[in-house]
């Protein structure tokens, strides 16, 4: 009732729409009355209330947190310890002072902080995500009054009366917080400039949380606009086309990867208003980086690959280009399975050419398969394959590569080690030392 | 600043802890809100008494010193003997009854009350707290215009009984039930012999002094036995006869 007086006293005057530096100053005096009502209402009436459950609302808390989403961190730390104390000290409390403006001043500065970095992120205060901070922190402050008085081993906070206490006064609560809110929040906005009233996006956030997002989805969603980020997704239309890709090694191979890679990945590189013009020396993984590498960007940049650019993934079998038609699948297998993760149509390009593939039916089998199988040996070319990720075990020399160089030696000398002293064992022992 | 006020509470609470929840801090909180919540009381006290709160309030006050001459006269022949004998008591006459009235009620978890009197009427605490129909608590603290009233309902209160019949003895304890409904206690007797059945009364056993509960103030009537085969100890739940829902009027028993 007095904070109704307190909160009609700011409007009633003749003000302009700027706020004068006296009404500004009477919602800041507002705050410490309006703590001061809230406690007094709180014990006086709202704890002496016959209400349904067993318990009551928190007045003090309610208004704490939405003052703390409405202002500012530091505004809601020092309300949080100044309501939560208030209610410590007033006669009827027997629970150790302190206690609540230790959970008060918490919640408080965490609402604030968590409604202050929403804001931050999108641009604009939204009043809904204000009052979702507000009744989280509400509860969350019941919760830590009880946790608290459990931790402290007080007598009348047991484990049968929190489960008692605390559902109802949460549920009183969440009842309670948007009038509060909305409340708290209209006598704030007296407050603030008319400038800053209205909702006003700040860029930086919004480019950094966009940039995020695109690092993030790494292309796949090119629809995603975000508001004021300065995005080059202008028309997803447009990237959608198929590009005109002139490929400088255009085997059958590359080709299906450029397609298969650059359908999820590298179109939004493409989707400017020219055709970009790729020159792919070797292999479809360096478009691969490349679209990575563009999206992280943001805009088209000019496209040019010679080779060793492939900065991510590494091609595996781009030494032999030449076979690609014969070995459609076969060449498939490793790169399938280290890159792209496997698209489907791959495989099908393989089996669209029998007349290729028919002299080697094992060609899609792993190499390991393959050694199992040594009847078709003679079909094969004399090189050994080189190990992937499917072969047996790794090399020697991809150990001893593996290895720390230290160690090999030290190996390599107690090998030679032992080879010497075993010379030295066949030779006469009078020639021993 | 979030740590330098997470350092003075954690400090509060940990001088609080040591003090056994009587510090310096509460004092000065009952010298800043007691005014306020004399206020606050009284203008709920006028909506709840309905305009003639003063005549009300007297005649309340008649009743509870009533009711307590009754309880100290119920403490007849050889029981008064008993009880002089054992507590030193010497007659009823020793104990006048302040009224005051409820103007403030404790948080979720704590059955406590503000009382509108506090040291400056010669309240202090461990003090016997009843109304017209029976017990009602204890003081636990005072402060120069407050005193803050611990309920029997309190899940941290303990009064020794006596059985109104057969005179067994026992304790009854709060069950953290809020006052806001008819918050039931726990009663257990220190027989193991002793019988219970539902419709007996009960009333303070009395402690040294007076303090924290003067003798035979009846507290209420036991609504349900239970007692599990196997247990020590005899117990029941007992519906108090104050209604701790609507308390208004108290008085507190001052020793003269």
């Amino acid at each position: 009732m007095s904070r109704a007086v307190i909160l009609g006293r700011p409007v009633s005057g003749q003000f302009a729409s700027d706020p004068s530096p006296w009404r500004k100053a009477l919602v800041f005096a507002a705050l410490p009355v309006a703590l001061f009502a809230a406690v007094a209402v709180q014990l006086t009436v709202v704890n002496r209330l016959p209400l349904p459950g067993g318990t009551g609302p928190d007045l003090v808390l309610l208004l704490v947190t939405a003052v703390a989403v409405t202002t500012g961190p530091m505004t809601g730390l020092l309300t949080g310890f100044a309501g939560g104390l208030a209610l410590d000290i007033a006669p009827p409390a027997t629970h150790y002072a302190g206690e609540y403006a230790l959970v008060f001043c918490v919640a408080g500065y965490l609402a604030a902080r968590a409604a202050a970095a929403s804001g931050a992120s999108t641009g604009e205060r939204n009043p809904w995500v204000e009052l979702g901070v507000m009744a989280a922190a509400t509860a969350a402050g019941e919760a830590g009054k009880a946790g608290l008085g459990l931790l402290l081993s007080d007598p009348d906070v047991t484990g049968p009366a929190i489960k008692h206490v605390l559902p109802g006064s949460i549920l009183w609560d969440l009842l309670l917080t948007p009038f509060a809110f909305f409340l708290v929040s209209w006598v704030a906005g007296l407050a603030r400039p008319v400038s800053e009233r209205a909702p006003r996006p700040e860029f930086v956030g919004a480019q950094r949380l966009a940039a995020v997002f695109r690092a993030a989805s790494a292309g796949a969603a090119p629809n995603l606009k975000l508001a004021g980020s300065g995005a080059k997704f202008t028309d997803e239309r447009q990237a959608r086309r198929v590009p005109k890709l002139r490929l400088a090694d255009a085997r059958s191979k590359s080709f299906a990867r450029t397609d298969a890679a650059g359908s999820g990945i590298a179109r939004p590189a493409l989707s400017g208003r020219k055709a970009a013009k790729l020159n792919f020396a070797h292999s479809a993984s360096a478009l691969r980086s490349a679209g990575a590498g563009v999206t992280s960007l943001g805009r088209t940049p000019k496209l040019k690959f010679s080779g060793k650019s492939s900065a991510i993934t590494p091609p595996r079998r781009q030494k032999g280009p030449g076979k690609g038609w014969i070995r459609a699948a076969g060449g498939r297998v490793p790169a399938a399975g280290s890159g792209t993760g496997g698209r489907a149509s791959v495989p099908v390009a393989g089996r669209r050419k029998p007349s290729a593939g028919w002299l080697r039916t094992d060609a899609h089998r792993p190499t390991t398969v393959k050694r199992a199988t040594p009847g078709k040996g003679w079909l094969r070319t004399s090189r050994r394959p080189r190990a992937n990720w499917y072969s047996s075990g790794p090399s020697t020399r991809w150990v001893r590569r593996s290895r720390s160089k230290d160690r090999w030696r030290t190996r390599r000398r107690s090998l030679s080690g032992a080879v010497l002293s075993g010379v030295r064992d066949l030779l006469p022992s009078g020639d021993r030392r | 600043m979030l740590i330098a006020l997470l350092i003075v509470a954690v400090a509060l609470i940990t001088i609080d802890f040591r003090d056994g929840g009587t510090s310096g801090a509460h004092s000065i909180g009952g010298r800043i809100f007691g005014p306020v919540e004399h206020v606050g009381g009284d203008v709920t006290g006028w909506f709840r008494g309905g305009g003639s709160s003063s005549e009300v309030s007297a005649l309340q006050q008649q009743n509870t010193a009533l009711q307590l001459e009754l309880a100290q006269s119920k403490v007849t022949g050889q029981q008064t003997a008993e009880l002089n004998s054992l507590l030193k008591l010497t007659g009823k006459d020793r104990y006048r009854v302040v009224a005051a009235s409820v103007i403030a009620a404790g948080g979720d978890y704590s059955d406590t009350v503000t009382i509108s009197v506090g040291s400056a009427d010669g309240i202090t605490a461990n003090e016997t707290v009843l109304n017209g129909e029976g017990l009602v608590g204890t003081v636990v603290a005072t402060s120069p215009t407050t005193a803050t009233v611990q309920l029997a309902t309190d899940a941290s209160a303990t009064v020794g009984i006596r059985m109104a019949g057969d005179g067994q003895i026992g304790a009854l304890t709060g069950t953290a039930n809020d006052f806001s409904g008819t918050a039931p206690l726990k009663l257990t007797l220190f027989s193991a012999n002793a019988t219970l059945k539902p419709g007996q009364e009960l009333v303070t056993f009395g402690s040294v002094g007076g303090r924290p509960y003067v003798p035979g103030i009846p507290i209420g009537r036991i609504t349900k036995v239970t007692t599990t085969p196997g247990s020590l100890t005899p117990t029941a739940l007992v519906k108090p006869f104050a209604d701790f829902t609507g308390l208004g009027v108290l008085g507190v028993v001052v020793s003269k």
